[in-house]
């Protein structure tokens, strides 16, 4: 590349001169990339000063520094207790001391690298002119024409079979490879009526209704729960206190006598026959996005779920008052078994959980 | 009935009379025996005979929780509840956390400095239990002891945590109430909560948690809070998504300035 092309203005040596210095050679390097060192002088024109040494002896204290933090990582990282131990116990400043040594040694070099290119590097001031940033309208226009002529070479426009062929042949192979990971996505939601069903559904136990069970599949007997008390409780059947009956948790709450005699009375056609005694259950899983509704205020008989602040009112069939939910939560028609434990004489009497498409 | 026996073997009229009488006496006479064997706290209520403790817990009742709570612990309309059947273990939590007695009515009674030393909020709580009965704590001060922490965090993730917060550092709940951290309870304290139900806090039975479940979930609760955080400063373990934030408005903030320093002393 001639230095009249690159239109920089005439070169300031040969590179291929003899007599030229390596720094002749750099300052045309710099020149033939648009760059020009207009001011060029070393920091410490007489060279041992004391100032000099001084900063000499800063700089290598900051690496002999990094490299003894490094070291002492090393030996932290592999000699110090890393276990997780309860207590107060040496493990728990693994991380920190980690951090630290590491830390210290990487700003210790950092800094001994700016100390050393701002207080021993020569000064230097050097200009670089500003160019236009396209390329000239002569090289794009040619660029352009190469590119569309490969497209005209091989005649699709004027060749319909092997566009068709382009088209229909070989779009499946872009199918073949999306199948294996899109077709991962893709469930049928609606197996087994799965969206209004949960695990409390009868046909689930063999068509007996399903016992109400902790989460160790004891069941659950009314005097368990003293009054103003909740308890979460599961579908009584395999796998029922398992993801696999995730929809299924629900809040068992024995009422206050008071509070009881008001959600008796302001029950629903729906609910009708829901309650047992003071016992209401409600589906724990919010009706706007899922989440389990269980902050139960026993004093205000309010149901708060966590993640959007809504509220639900249970002695007034666990509708919305507060909040971004605006379904009332589905309530579980509980009973008792002959030998004294909860039951759901029913599945739940709508969906469960937030709103779909297809909920009536 | 009468027909029939009269038809098996007739009896004079006075003789009859006199036997179901007779009879009627003496069901009524078994009948009342029984139910003085049986029902020993009848004649106690009617005449209560407090212990010398329940009597000094009586007086400082009446000086300072009367007024919201009645005269007879009964309970005052828009005041205060009644206080028959909470037993010592409510009195040991509300009076020995500072909650009663309250300032004033708001969202919530909060944690406040204690106002009576530990032997009159004994002698109260003997009181309220003498003329309520209820639920009592069991005797001792570290009911964590003996607690199995890892069953204490299944049960207290399923039952604590979504109030509480898995961090045990307590949470919000409606209309200005909240779930208070658990750092600061002593144990007993947070037995009573649980058996209980303190203001909103549902009541833990024990038939619904064991005496050995709450021990249980207090020795986790008691790890929890005194468990220093492995890898440095915990930020209150609000978890990943606060440690991202602390990093980006600290550490990169600080990054960029010291970047911008560097370049203006060059």
């Amino acid at each position: 590349m001639s230095t009249e092309k690159n239109g920089h203005g005439p070169s300031h040596v040969d590179p291929d001169d003899p007599n030229a210095t390596r720094f002749d050679l750099v300052r045309e390097g710099a020149h033939r990339d648009g760059v020009e060192i207009v001011y060029y002088a070393p920091r410490f024109p007489r060279p041992g000063t004391r100032a000099e040494r001084r900063i000499e002896r800063f700089i290598s204290l900051l690496f002999v520094l990094a490299g003894l933090s490094a070291l002492a990582f090393v030996v932290i990282y592999i000699a110090w207790p890393w276990e997780y131990r309860p207590g107060t116990h040496a493990s728990k400043l693994y991380t920190p001391l980690l951090g630290l040594t590491l830390g210290t040694s990487l700003a210790c070099v950092g800094i001994g690298i700016v100390t050393w290119v701002k207080k021993l590097l020569p000064e230097e001031v050097a200009v670089e002119k500003r160019h236009v940033g396209e390329s000239p309208s002569d090289e794009r226009k040619m660029t352009a024409a190469s590119m569309l002529y490969a497209v005209d070479e091989t005649g699709v426009a004027r060749r319909p079979l092997l566009k068709g062929a382009l088209a229909l042949g070989i779009a499946p192979i872009g199918v073949a490879v999306a199948a294996p990971i899109v077709g991962g996505l893709i469930r049928d939601p609606h197996k087994d009526n799965q969206l209004f069903r949960t695990g409390f559904d009868p046909a689930n136990n063999g068509g007996k209704p399903v016992r109400l069970v902790r989460e160790d599949y004891s069941p659950v007997r009314p005097e368990d729960i003293s009054a103003g008390g909740q308890i979460t409780v599961f579908p009584g059947i395999p796998e029922g206190v398992s993801n696999k009956y995730a929809d299924s948790p629900t809040l068992l709450i024995h009422l206050r006598p008071a509070d009881a005699a008001v959600a008796r009375e302001k029950l629903n056609p729906l609910n009708e026959g829901s309650m047992y005694e003071n016992f209401v259950a409600y589906s724990k899983i919010c009706t706007h996005l899922g989440c389990p509704a269980s902050l139960y205020e026993q004093q205000t008989n309010r149901l708060l779920c966590p993640c959007h602040q809504s509220q639900f009112l249970i002695t007034d069939n666990a509708k919305p008052i507060f909040g971004p939910a605006a379904r009332a939560l589905p309530m579980l028609p509980i009973g008792v078994d002959d030998e004294g434990y909860f039951i759901a004489k029913s599945d739940y009497k709508v969906a469960i959980g937030p709103s779909f498409w297809e909920r009536p | 009935m009468t027909s029939e026996t009269s038809r098996r073997r007739p009896r004079s009229r006075a003789r009859r009379r006199v036997g179901a009488a007779l009879r009627l006496l003496a069901a009524l006479t078994i009948a009342g025996g029984i139910y003085t064997v049986f029902a020993p706290g009848l004649s106690a209520q009617e005449t209560p005979e407090l212990s010398q403790a329940a009597k000094d817990g009586k007086a400082i009742y009446e000086t300072s929780c009367i007024s919201c709570h009645g005269n007879n612990a009964q309970g005052v309309e828009g005041r205060g509840p009644s206080l028959i059947g909470v037993g010592s273990a409510a009195v040991e939590f509300q009076v020995g956390t500072g909650r009663m007695p309250m300032a004033r009515q708001e969202a919530q009674a909060e944690r406040k400095p204690v106002k009576f030393t530990d032997e009159q909020i004994r002698q109260l709580a003997q009181y309220i239990q003498e003329i309520g009965g209820g639920p009592q704590l069991p005797p001792g001060e570290n009911l964590g002891d003996g607690g199995d922490v890892a069953r204490g965090g299944e049960l207290y993730r399923l039952n604590c945590s979504s109030c509480h917060a898995f961090s045990a550092n307590g949470g919000a709940l409606s209309s200005g109430k909240f779930a208070p951290s658990l750092a600061r309870p002593t144990e007993r304290q947070i037995y009573a909560a649980m058996l209980t139900g303190p203001q909103n806090m549902p009541v833990f039975g024990d038939n619904q948690l064991t005496p050995q479940e709450k021990r249980d979930i207090i020795a986790y609760i008691r790890y929890m809070t005194t468990d220093p955080d492995p890898g440095g400063w915990g930020l209150a373990r609000y978890g990943p998504v606060s440690e991202m934030v602390v990093i980006f408005l600290v550490g990169m903030v600080a990054l960029v300035f010291t970047t911008l320093w560097i370049a203006g002393k060059s």
